[in-house]
């Protein structure tokens, strides 16, 4: 079975819901996306000889524009396989959750939602650079116009700076990976040229590939474009914006899967490609993720909007991921691959939370509304576990990755003999403290919105036709997340094993470029040993 | 640079697991005495099944129960079959492996005395609690009765992994999860305000020595390359030498403390404690007294070996700390009115004693004073509990009066007798003899200031008798009068009567009573090993890591002495003679004549130079307020300068302004706004002719970018590395 299905199905579903009566078209989109489901589900399994293994499985190469050496190649590793996995899984509870939400334009909202998920599966999926350039901005019309229809007040600003913002930045990452392109036609091929992303990456990772100057020069274009996306401070400040003008939806799929295109660029395309530069420029990264970190989750405190409180914590958890995925172990890799994982889990459930909220009171202000354990027991529940798998409890999902990516932070020193980093202690050491503040702005908003004193806005009995509390619909969409999470923090290694072989392949040069890039350090140290005798 | 040298050690570590020969016995698949840690999570699942069938019945309480019961009866089996330290594997949870190295914390449990010791009170006082709150908790049958349960499930499923994992990310794992229970039911009133707040600042506060847990664990794993106990304890053992020069090693116990002093409501980490009495009294008297606050002490008893290195001041430091706060602590609890927080306060100076016992390194006294602390502290705490249920939430000790003479109420009055004799120190009460052996001990070792700390200490245990029979010859004694609390579900003040307690609470308060009384045995049971003082709790923690080849530290300590007397001698009558005193104060100006008391208080708050005595003691001696201006609230302004510098400065100045500046590329770029498809298609075609042109001009565009200076050299690169370390 070929990851074609996985991205034309969806596609073929949202020209049905185009088609059909829009009576039927949430139904269709279901039916589709679940099917979708169950196929990639399917294809987990024929992925199995692969799992824990650095190969790539399910590959196919569909010529294309031969003679300009454009393919349309596809195929995963482990690492894009999970990432398939949470998009499929969360495409259908996306569309189920709108259900209720939705009621005017309804065809082309499923449609878009659609679309989106054949470009996100495109993203990961691709083999070649075009195919990958063209899905990841591809992502972005689909989501351009869910906000700019179906969002809040503010809907126009917040889709046009989506867009222009994260356009911007990826027509510099286009440019960086053609770059490479050229450079492999000019020193291995002369008269044709390939895109395919094993060929770049094993060209430009060679010794003899790019020198560090282009090396550089190359990060900082890659980084254009996945930086926003990720997003790094100080090229965040869409997200909030987007995020609360989103609808339910489209917020859960930005904070579940397209922040995690910018993740996945660099595990992909960054840390193989340009090694040297990475070594150089992490410090100056790590650096950025921590003023993340801690930048973001003291606006996090401050908030009054419970959605842009969420958006915000989105900037400060990803500090930690970035600082996994540029410790150069594979301990803190594993983290930052699991992270993203578990954040598209545990922060997508919040936004859907967020959303039924609204849908019953039609306001997110936390001045305005509270105490709501009372009136809706189980969203108070399912709350409160989100909560805590967000703040890191041991047991639940957010606790490993956390935990993973600052101890690879912590032990990536560069005289680690086995896996020498060019981060260390001090790294880890203050980026913990987001641990604390994460602790302290999720529990103050649980603690206004969830407990205290029955608070309502008297506007609230607008949506009649939803209960209460959750209807069994609403719990459905949770249980499985919930389960997810659960499942994650109690076994993460079979995810860990899972991911390990393609981790390792794609750190496997790193500890002799830190090793040559720090002539330095070694004698220094012998020197400070001595005097210490 | 020093972070480099010392991290050096580090790296041929994570290859390497330091003990290559594990001693220990391990037991596979499913051990029965794992079932002591699924009880509770069975007792969970099956009150989330009466929580979604909305059982209206005592049913929850019954389950709870039954399953915590069965724990302890598995607990004491164990304890009687125990010969050897074993470890027994339930799963792999986090196990990372690599080429040349692995992380790997298993669900598994290492049992050995110690973790037989706390786990025998633990699941003994979680059981006979439980019972107590199924009485206590019955006006909420039906509303929060399950929820109750639920949360107590989960602590002692926490409580479990936290005393029974056989590595440091278990402990963690029970660590932040007992901290999660308390946080449930700390709120368990969630509709109060005060709950609420409460809960939060415990998990906050907890946190912050969460992460001095986490950081101790990376700097553990980094240098013995491995988080299970047995081969850390046995790396040490073989003398690992070299590691033990950098500061990473000697920074772990410091990180261990901040863990430690958080859990257990240590300066300066004590703050939430006193607040967490907004939870039901059952809680108070299990989580915040009995068991969970000892989880520091048993950390540190656990990772002593860390503590004893060569030329660490680390329990120096323990020491300190633990003395300073038992005195601060009695001082607060001396000027409080709610019967309940002075409890609180007395916990926080209680766990005090037992880490001053740890600093003076008794690991055997510390042990002691948890176990025997943890039952007359949870009989106080429930009779405070029952007190508070029958006069409809009353606890201002000024408006109870003369309860010994109520009918009714004659059991609650001698439990809680027994409880105060016990932590006053009143002779042959166990509390007197736990604590002799940590105050007895501060004179024998040698340490900076140890000789003051116990004179401290001496003092403070004056303080802790006044205090305790303070409480006592109010509430109990004297001529019979009270007034009903604000809880009286719209009943007249004027027609309310105490409702004394009835079946449960009498006879879990006599049985635990009983406890208290019989914990003074274990210091007179020999014990069969050789060579260790103390008795039954001495060779409980014999072959914890406690007493466990620790290189560098010779453990028989020369025997100081105080006034020319051995100090466990004079520290019996020293002790036995301040508890007197204490207690006869008490007895003169809260009994005899209990005007004095406040005559006493107004003398002192007349005077200019004495007001500030009785003011600070009252209002704790203003740490919160502390705490709220010097972090919480400049982190908060801190919060609010960044949210309008992220609004207005970059995303108003550098985003917008960059956006604008080129005004034309907006304009390119304005028909995509306007909704329609087609435009979508041209910038999707834009797009190909971009990538088209970019391929076709890329030399150019190369050349351009070399006259431009390269951004990185060789030189450059090593400055950047190098300058960020």
């Amino acid at each position: 079975m070929s990851l074609w299905y996985l991205i034309l199905l969806p596609l073929a579903g949202a020209a049905a819901v185009f088609v059909g009566k829009s009576t039927l078209s949430k139904w269709i989109a279901l039916g589709v996306s679940t099917i979708v489901f169950a196929i990639s589900g399917v294809m987990a399994f024929q992925f199995a000889p692969v799992w824990g293994t650095p190969n790539t499985g399910l590959v196919s190469h569909t010529p294309w524009l031969n003679q300009m050496g454009i393919t349309l190649g596809l195929g995963v590793d482990s690492v894009a396989m999970m990432l398939v996995l949470l998009t499929t899984l969360l495409t259908p509870l996306c569309v189920w959750g709108s259900f209720s939400a939705i009621k005017s334009r309804v065809k082309e909202y499923y449609a878009w939602l659609l679309i989106l998920e054949t470009a996100m599966i495109g993203v990961f999926a691709a083999q070649d650079i075009i195919l990958f350039y063209v899905s990841f901005e591809l992502t972005l019309v689909p989501m351009f116009f869910l906000i700019a229809i179906y969002g809040g007040k503010n809907r126009a600003h917040a889709s046009i700076k989506f867009f222009i913002y994260t356009f911007t930045g990826s027509l510099f990452t286009l440019a960086g990976l053609i770059y490479v392109a050229w450079k492999f036609k000019e020193s291995c091929s002369p008269d044709t040229w390939s895109f395919s992303i094993l060929d770049l990456v094993t060209f430009a990772s060679a010794s003899d590939g790019l020198s560090p100057t282009e090396q550089g020069w190359i990060l900082l274009a890659l980084l254009a474009g996945f930086a926003v996306k990720i997003p790094v401070f100080p090229v965040h400040t869409w997200l909030p914006l987007a995020h609360t003008e989103a609808p339910t939806a489209g917020s859960v799929i930005l904070a579940g899967v397209l922040l995690k295109l910018g993740t996945f660029g660099v595990y992909r395309f960054v840390l193989p490609m340009v090694p040297e530069a990475v070594v150089v420029y992490a410090p100056a990264i790590a650096v950025l993720a921590i003023i993340g970190i801690l930048y973001a989750a003291l606006i996090c405190w401050v908030q009054d909007d419970v959605k842009k409180l969420v958006a915000y914590s989105s900037v400060s958890h990803l500090g930690f991921c970035v600082l996994g995925l540029i410790a150069l172990n594979p301990i803190g890799l594993e983290g930052a691959v699991l992270y993203m994982i578990n954040h598209g889990l545990s922060t997508g459930a919040l936004f859907f939370l967020i959303g039924m909220m609204y849908e019953r009171y039609h306001t997110r202000d936390m001045n305005t509304i509270g105490g709501l354990a009372k009136k809706m027991p189980v969203w108070s529940f399912f709350m409160v576990f989100f909560v805590l798998a967000s703040v890191g409890l041991p047991g639940l999902n957010g606790f490993v990755s956390e935990f993973m990516c600052l101890l690879g932070t912590f032990v990536s020193s560069p005289d680690n003999e086995v896996w020498p980093g060019v981060l260390g202690p001090e790294y880890a050491a203050i980026s913990a403290i987001g641990m604390v503040l994460a602790a302290m702005y999720l529990l103050i908003m649980v603690g206004k919105i969830v407990f205290g004193k029955l608070k309502e806005p008297d506007n609230h009995l607008a949506h009649a036709s939803l209960p209460s509390d959750l209807s069994k619909r609403e719990i459905g969409i949770l249980v499985p997340l919930a389960l997810l999470c659960l499942w994650i923090g109690v076994q993460p290694s079979v995810l860990t094993g899972a991911m390990q072989g393609s981790v390792e392949d794609v750190l496997s040069r790193y500890p002799e470029i830190v090793q040559l890039e720090q002539p330095t350090t070694i004698p220094q140290m012998e020197i400070k040993e001595d005097q210490h005798d | 640079m020093t972070s480099i040298t010392s991290i050096s050690v580090i790296s041929k570590l994570i290859a390497t697991p330091a003990a290559d020969v594990s001693q220990v016995a391990q037991l596979p698949g499913m051990h029965w005495a794992s079932f002591i840690m699924w009880m509770p999570l069975i007792s969970l699942a099956l009150c989330g099944i009466c929580s979604a069938f909305k059982v209206k019945t005592k049913a929850p309480a019954i389950i709870t129960i039954i399953c915590l019961a069965t724990s302890f009866i598995l607990t004491l089996l164990l304890w009687q079959g125990y010969q050897d330290p074993e470890i027994i594997h339930v799963f792999d949870w986090l196990k990372i492996d690599w080429e040349d190295g692995s992380f790997i914390a298993n669900f598994a449990f290492y049992v050995d005395s110690l973790t037989l010791l706390w786990m025998l009170f633990v699941t003994g006082l979680g059981t006979l609690i439980a019972v107590y709150a199924s009485e206590y908790m019955e006006h909420d049958v039906g509303k929060g009765y399950t929820r109750f349960f639920a949360g107590v499930s989960v602590f002692l499923f926490a409580m479990t992994c936290l005393v029974m994992g056989d590595n440091l990310l278990m402990l963690y794992l029970g660590w932040e999860g007992v901290g999660f229970a308390s946080y449930w039911l700390i709120g368990y009133f969630y509709q109060r305000p005060s709950a609420v707040a409460a809960a939060k600042k415990a998990f906050i506060v907890n946190r912050i020595g969460d992460v001095g847990l986490a950081l101790a664990i990376y700097l553990i794993w980094s240098t013995f390359g491995t988080v299970q106990y047995d081969e850390i304890t046995s790396a040490l053992g073989s003398g690992y030498k070299p590691t033990f020069d950098g500061w990473t090693v000697q920074a772990i116990p410091y990180l261990l403390m901040l863990a430690a002093f958080g859990k257990s409501a240590q300066l300066p980490l004590y703050v939430w404690l006193p607040d967490a009495m907004e939870g039901p009294t059952p809680v108070s008297a299990l989580i915040h007294a009995a068991t969970m606050v000892t989880a520091g002490v048993y950390l540190i008893i656990r990772t002593y070996p860390l503590f004893m290195l060569e030329g660490s001041h680390a329990l120096e430091v323990v020491a300190w700390v633990g003395g300073l706060t038992a005195f601060f602590a009695a001082t607060m609890a001396m000027a409080q009115y709610d019967i309940k927080r002075i409890m609180a306060y007395s916990t926080v100076s209680q766990l005090g004693y037992m880490f001053l016992g740890l600093g003076v390194i008794t690991s055997y006294g510390a042990a002691y004073h948890v176990f025997t602390h943890a039952f007359f502290k949870a009989v106080l705490f429930l009779t405070c509990g029952a007190i508070m249920h029958g006069f409809a939430g009353q606890l201002d000790l000024r408006k109870l009066s003369g309860l010994r003479k109520m009918k009714g109420w004659k059991i609650v009055s001698y439990t809680m007798l027994i409880g105060c004799l016990c932590l006053a120190g009143f002779p042959f009460t166990s509390g007197y003899f736990s604590k002799d052996v940590i105050l007895a001990e501060a004179f024998v070792t040698h340490g900076t200031g140890f000789v003051f700390l116990g004179w401290l200490a001496i003092f403070t245990a004056g303080l802790t008798a006044y205090y305790t029979f303070r409480v006592w010859f109010r509430v109990c004694a004297g001529p019979v009068h009270f007034e009903p609390g604000d809880e009286l579900h719209g009943k007249e003040p004027a027609n309310f009567h105490p409702h004394a307690p009835r079946i449960a609470i009498n006879f879990v308060l006599v049985a635990i009573a009983l406890g208290a009384l019989l914990a003074a045995l274990p210091y007179f049971i020999p014990n069969e090993t050789e060579g260790i003082q103390g008795g039954w709790v001495a060779e409980m923690i014999d072959d914890s890591p406690a007493k466990k080849g620790v290189p560098g530290v010779d453990l028989d300590s020369s025997h100081g002495d105080i006034l020319g007397m051995d100090p466990h001698k004079a520290m019996y009558y020293i002790s036995a003679i301040v508890g007197f005193v204490g207690i006869g104060i008490a007895f003169f100006i809260h009994l005899l004549s209990r005007s004095t008391a406040d005559k006493l208080r107004c003398k002192l708050l007349s005077n200019r130079t004495t007001r500030w005595l009785p003011t600070a003691m009252e209002n704790k001696w203003y740490v919160d307020e502390i705490y709220i201006a010097l972090i919480r609230s400049p982190l908060w302004i801190l919060g609010k300068i960044f949210s309008l510098f992220d609004r207005y400065f970059i995303d108003g100045a550098l985003v917008n302004g960059i956006a604008f500046i080129p005004s034309l590329v907006a304009r390119w770029f304005s028909p995509l706004y306007n909704g329609a498809v087609q435009s979508y298609a041209i910038s999707m075609i834009g797009g190909a002719i971009l990538i088209a042109l970019l391929m076709l001009f890329m030399p150019e565009i190369v050349e351009f970018l070399q006259t431009l200076s390269p951004p990185i050299g060789s030189d450059q690169s090593i400055a950047v590395v190098g300058g960020a370390q």
